[in-house]
């Protein structure tokens, strides 16, 4: 297929490897930060990091929405799929999250009405299939899957869908890249952004990366030949003195992002005060919650909700791992106590996230060319 | 687990989410109902999906579209999905 089969390229792929290998300067260690947990299961699927120096670490970051959403938020979830009346949807991923009392599927299991969808869309479906029921839809995800969730609230509104309410986990990217940089215990050379979020934002929000913290970003996709090449293009930044923002994926991205769906977000959405990143805490101005125009629509005002916040099991490290601070191996309880059938922290759980493909692709040690 | 016919997308450990992973699939537009901004769309095997276009509109048939949960988030040339 045009756009894969090319970006697969082995022949390609050791050829930017070679570049990769004449641009790092020996005896200095590089850490970049892929943003994306697409980018985490693109990195162990194909082996990228296989093809890299020893010198050259990637660390994985906190774009993985199902993995940084905190247990309160799991907790205040089963609350509303436990209401009379209630059919609950959500993304597969998010059923297995650990709440403090069990997951949604635990909650399934118990009587509540819990469905898996694939959009929002499908979550509307079922409201209009069901008009004697009330559904929520557990919207989550980065600006990737935000304008999906706020044009399908828009035609709830337009067909006269009474029955459709939502529960918004959305979160946005630049807050908790913001900590990141700002954490004391995390030094990194540059990062490589995350390429369908750019979709919709564009390059531009990344420059402040270049501009406050002087590391190089460059924008991906999630073919290997991809991830490979924004290795390269950040590296060649660094080996030149070179900082900014670079977009790898131009096939797809464009530098502003879609007007439209940013339009769409800024109507449906406004900005909470602060939410709470598992790992990470609170962070100002990162989630998002449904607009005054659509807040009859919000599960949240709808039903009561506990709204408790839940210390993380002490035994999981996925904070760490968040941050990039330890690799998955580093916790204790990875591969014993934690694995993805029972898994104790979120990182195991979705398969983006940097624990499970550690688990899945067998990374647990290697020895890499010394350069 | 179940998988989505049109995408392929399987939310198992070793496929993927579609929310985690920002998991998005080139699909190739059959059929534009402009008026609902939605457009019925086939992945590379032929399965049928019904996409939202709003993001992206105007299409036509054999364009091709960037779908993540359920809506084209960005154009693609005809030939990618050819």
């Amino acid at each position: 297929m045009k756009f894969v089969d090319e970006f697969r390229d082995p022949e390609l792929g050791r050829t930017v490897a070679r570049d990769v290998l004449g641009l790092v300067e020996p005896g200095h260690h590089y850490k970049l930060m892929e943003v994306c947990g697409g980018h985490t299961h693109s990195i162990y699927k194909f082996g990228i990091d296989d093809l890299l120096p020893e010198n050259v670490e990637l660390v994985h970051g906190p774009g993985c929405p199902v993995c940084v959403i905190p247990m309160g938020r799991v907790d205040d979830g089963i609350a509303l799929a436990h209401q009379d009346n209630v059919i609950f949807t959500c993304f597969g991923d998010m059923m297995r999250i650990p709440g403090s009392d069990g997951s949604l599927m635990d909650a399934k299991a118990d009587g509540a009405d819990i469905r898996m969808v694939y959009s929002p869309l499908d979550a509307l479906r079922i409201a209009k299939q069901n008009p004697d029921k009330d559904v929520i839809f557990f919207a989550i995800g980065f600006e990737t899957t935000a304008p999906s969730t706020a044009l399908t609230l828009k035609r709830a509104r337009a067909d006269g869908v009474k029955n459709f309410f939502c529960m918004c986990n959305h979160v946005t990217i630049v807050p908790p890249l913001r900590a990141l940089l700002d954490s004391p215990d995390l030094r990194l050379d540059g990062f490589i952004g995350p390429g369908h979020v750019s979709t919709v934002v564009g390059a531009r929000p990344f420059e402040f990366i270049p501009a406050d913290y002087g590391k190089p970003i460059v924008v991906a996709g999630f073919e290997p030949l991809d991830v490979l090449q924004a290795v390269r293009m950040v590296l060649a930044q660094l080996a030149e003195g070179r900082c900014e923002v670079e977009n790898q994926y131009t096939r797809v991205v464009p530098y502003e992002g879609n007007l439209r769906a940013l339009e769409v977000m800024a109507e449906v959405f406004e900005l909470r005060p602060h939410f709470e990143w598992r790992g990470l805490g609170f962070i100002s101005h990162s989630g998002l919650k449904l607009s005054e125009d659509y807040a009859d629509l919000d599960a949240e005002l709808r039903w009561p909700v506990p709204g408790v916040r839940v210390a993380d099991p002490k035994a999981c490290q996925c904070g760490e791992v968040l941050k990039g601070v330890i690799k998955p191996f580093e916790c204790k309880v990875f591969g014993t106590a934690c694995t993805p059938e029972r898994p104790i922290g979120t990182c195991m759980v979705s398969s983006e996230g940097a624990c499970a493909a550690y688990y899945n692709y067998g990374r647990f040690a290697r020895e890499r060319e010394v350069v | 687990m179940r998988t989505d016919a049109a995408s392929g997308v399987r939310c198992e450990p070793e496929h993927g989410c579609i929310t985690c992973g920002d998991e998005a699939v080139p699909l190739r537009v059959l059929r534009v109902d402009a008026e609902r901004e939605l457009a019925l769309c086939a992945n590379a095997d032929g399965e049928h999906t019904t996409v939202e276009i709003a993001l992206v509109a105007p299409l036509v048939p054999g364009d091709g579209v960037l779908v993540h949960a359920g809506t084209a988030i960005a154009p693609l040339p005809p030939e990618a999905v050819a």
